[in-house]
């Protein structure tokens, strides 16, 4: 496990809140008062059923939605200052690739953005290929992948500009059970190798704890940081750990936390 | 017995049946049609006479055989419907870009595109001869106006259909405007874009034969009402008839190689699935 200085926050929570306006003029609570201080290097999950806030949460950290109460800090700066700085990785929960661009061709689109010339864009996209070990697939369509393969492959773009946070959001529900367990274990090979922070946004409690340093269960109605959980398993983990019991009493102290669902 | 199912149900056979009923049908019409006897010449002759009088050497107008005839005012008729096709596909991707890059502009323009496409061609032809005073310019703008409008709708449903992810990842990718119009929305729209090419192809031509049969001069739609009247053999009618029915989906299918050749993505197929 890489050295963590425990007292470096990387994102500042402060009484965060959310208040949409809905359709028929009224208000709703998406999120209210999240306060929390994420460290440099940590693996979060933002857990909870839909309607929790999770995905506004993590909307609000990647500059997508401003909130309407509080303040959000990345490492000193606003969301949108880290975002213009390129700070964040965006994850999606379907792998949102370029249908017309092949594999690697997909890895090098954000730095065809930032103006990376040829030759180094094409190695350092071939670098996180191999990160995410599709490197025979470099000359690909998208739609020839498994959707593993592409959500693979999303992880790599996402790391291309090398981010300091990975925001993932649901990046592995739409997959099935074995091609996800298989991604959980090389989602934390990379973690380890690149030393991002990572915010993980998902509804399954298993998947939580087997990744994360800290769960944080969010509770709906209104959408509400309910508790913290800290996951002290050893690392590196692998699928064996699933059957311990001290993964188990995590898993039912993760559910037991729910408030109101 | 689930061999010969195939055979029956596969493509080419389908399509070949249907050749035979149609020519079928056709013959016995006429059949029936050559008894009524009422012109000098059979209004509806049999396709073996249609097929003769492609390649016989018979001078019709002292001058030219049948097939010389229509390839000449073909020229004319098809460069004056591509000349329009292209003005009408630039006009119409352009004001597509400018409508998703400008609501205003959306809000002003939906309105009157869907007028334009509302008001027949033939309404519309001697209004454009008056504007224009020239019936071969108007022609041309006539192409254009029928082939702006599936491209430049087509081309705005592509723009809207993207997934709203791929603007968010844009976003987080802090890219300027530019960027984010040809890296993600122009090369998305492509297929929609050439959905609009494939629709309005046919509808050019077709366009331009019609507009040719308000005036005279040189062009296919002239030659047809001419031959329609009586003015020349019966024959020159159905050669256009079948020669510009082929141009049509000639021209449909045209668009659908080009988009091919475009989209390499689209050839690679699905089946490589792997893991």
């Amino acid at each position: 496990m890489p050295d963590i200085n425990r007292n470096d926050v990387e994102i500042m929570l402060d009484d965060v809140g959310m208040v949409y306006t809905a359709s028929d003029g009224r208000d709703v609570q998406a999120l209210t008062s999240v306060s929390m201080n994420i460290q440099k290097g940590e693996f979060i999950s933002l857990l909870g059923p839909s309607g929790c806030g999770k995905t506004t949460l993590l909307r609000i950290i990647a500059d997508l939605i401003k909130p309407t109460s509080g303040k959000v800090l990345i490492g000193g700066e606003t969301p949108q200052q880290a975002r213009l700085k390129r700070r964040y990785g965006m994850v999606f929960q379907s792998a949102v690739l370029y249908d017309w661009r092949t594999v690697i061709k997909n890895i090098e689109l954000p730095l065809e953005i930032i103006g990376i010339p040829k030759e180094e864009r094409h190695e350092r996209a071939a670098k996180m290929l191999d990160l995410v070990g599709l490197s025979e697939f470099e000359r690909h369509y998208p739609r020839q992948l498994s959707g593993g393969m592409q959500q693979r492959v999303g992880i790599a773009r996402a790391l291309a500009l090398q981010p300091e946070i990975l925001l993932m959001d649901e990046p592995f529900s739409a997959l099935d059970e074995f091609t996800r367990e298989k991604l959980h274990v090389d989602l934390l090979k990379i973690w380890r190798k690149t030393n991002k922070t990572i915010i993980f946004v998902t509804h399954n409690i298993s998947e939580s704890v087997f990744l994360s340093d800290r769960v944080c269960v969010l509770s709906p109605h209104p959408g509400r940081l309910s508790a913290v959980i800290d996951i002290d398993l050893p690392r590196p983990r692998t699928m064996d750990l699933k059957d311990t019991a001290e993964f188990t009493a995590l898993v039912s102290k993760v559910r037991n936390s729910f408030e109101g669902v | 017995m689930r061999k010969l199912k195939c055979i029956l149900t596969s493509k080419p056979f389908v399509t070949l049946c249907w050749i035979i009923l149609l020519i079928v049908i056709w013959e016995i019409f006429a059949s029936v049609v050559a008894q009524t006897k009422r012109t000098p010449e059979n209004v509806m002759p049999h396709l073996s006479g249609i097929i003769e009088s492609v390649f016989s050497d018979k001078k019709i107008n002292g001058s030219q055989t049948v097939l010389e005839m229509v390839l000449e005012n073909a020229a004319a008729t098809l460069s004056r419907a591509g000349i329009g096709y292209l003005i009408g596909i630039v006009l119409g991707f352009v004001l597509a870009l400018l409508m998703s890059l400008s609501g205003v502009i959306e809000k002003i323009a939906f309105p009157y595109l869907m007028l334009i496409q509302l008001i027949p061609i033939l309404g519309m032809a001697p209004i454009i001869n008056a504007i224009t005073g020239d019936i071969a310019v108007s022609r041309i703008v006539i192409a254009a106006i029928l082939t702006f409008y599936p491209v430049a709708t087509n081309t705005i449903a592509g723009f809207k259909a993207i997934e709203p992810a791929k603007h968010e990842l844009m976003y987080s990718y802090a890219a300027n405007k530019f960027q984010i119009y040809t890296k993600t929305m122009i090369p998305f729209c492509i297929p929609y874009f050439f959905t609009g090419l494939k629709i309005s192809a046919p509808m050019a031509i077709t366009a331009s034969i019609l507009v040719d049969t308000l005036q005279g001069g040189i062009g296919l739609g002239c030659l047809l009402s001419q031959s329609l009247k009586g003015a020349m053999t019966r024959y020159v009618f159905w050669d256009i008839v079948f020669f510009s029915a082929l141009i049509g989906i000639l021209s449909f299918y045209l668009m659908g190689v080009i988009e091919n050749l475009l989209c390499r993505y689209k050839r690679a197929g699905g089946s490589g699935k792997k893991e």
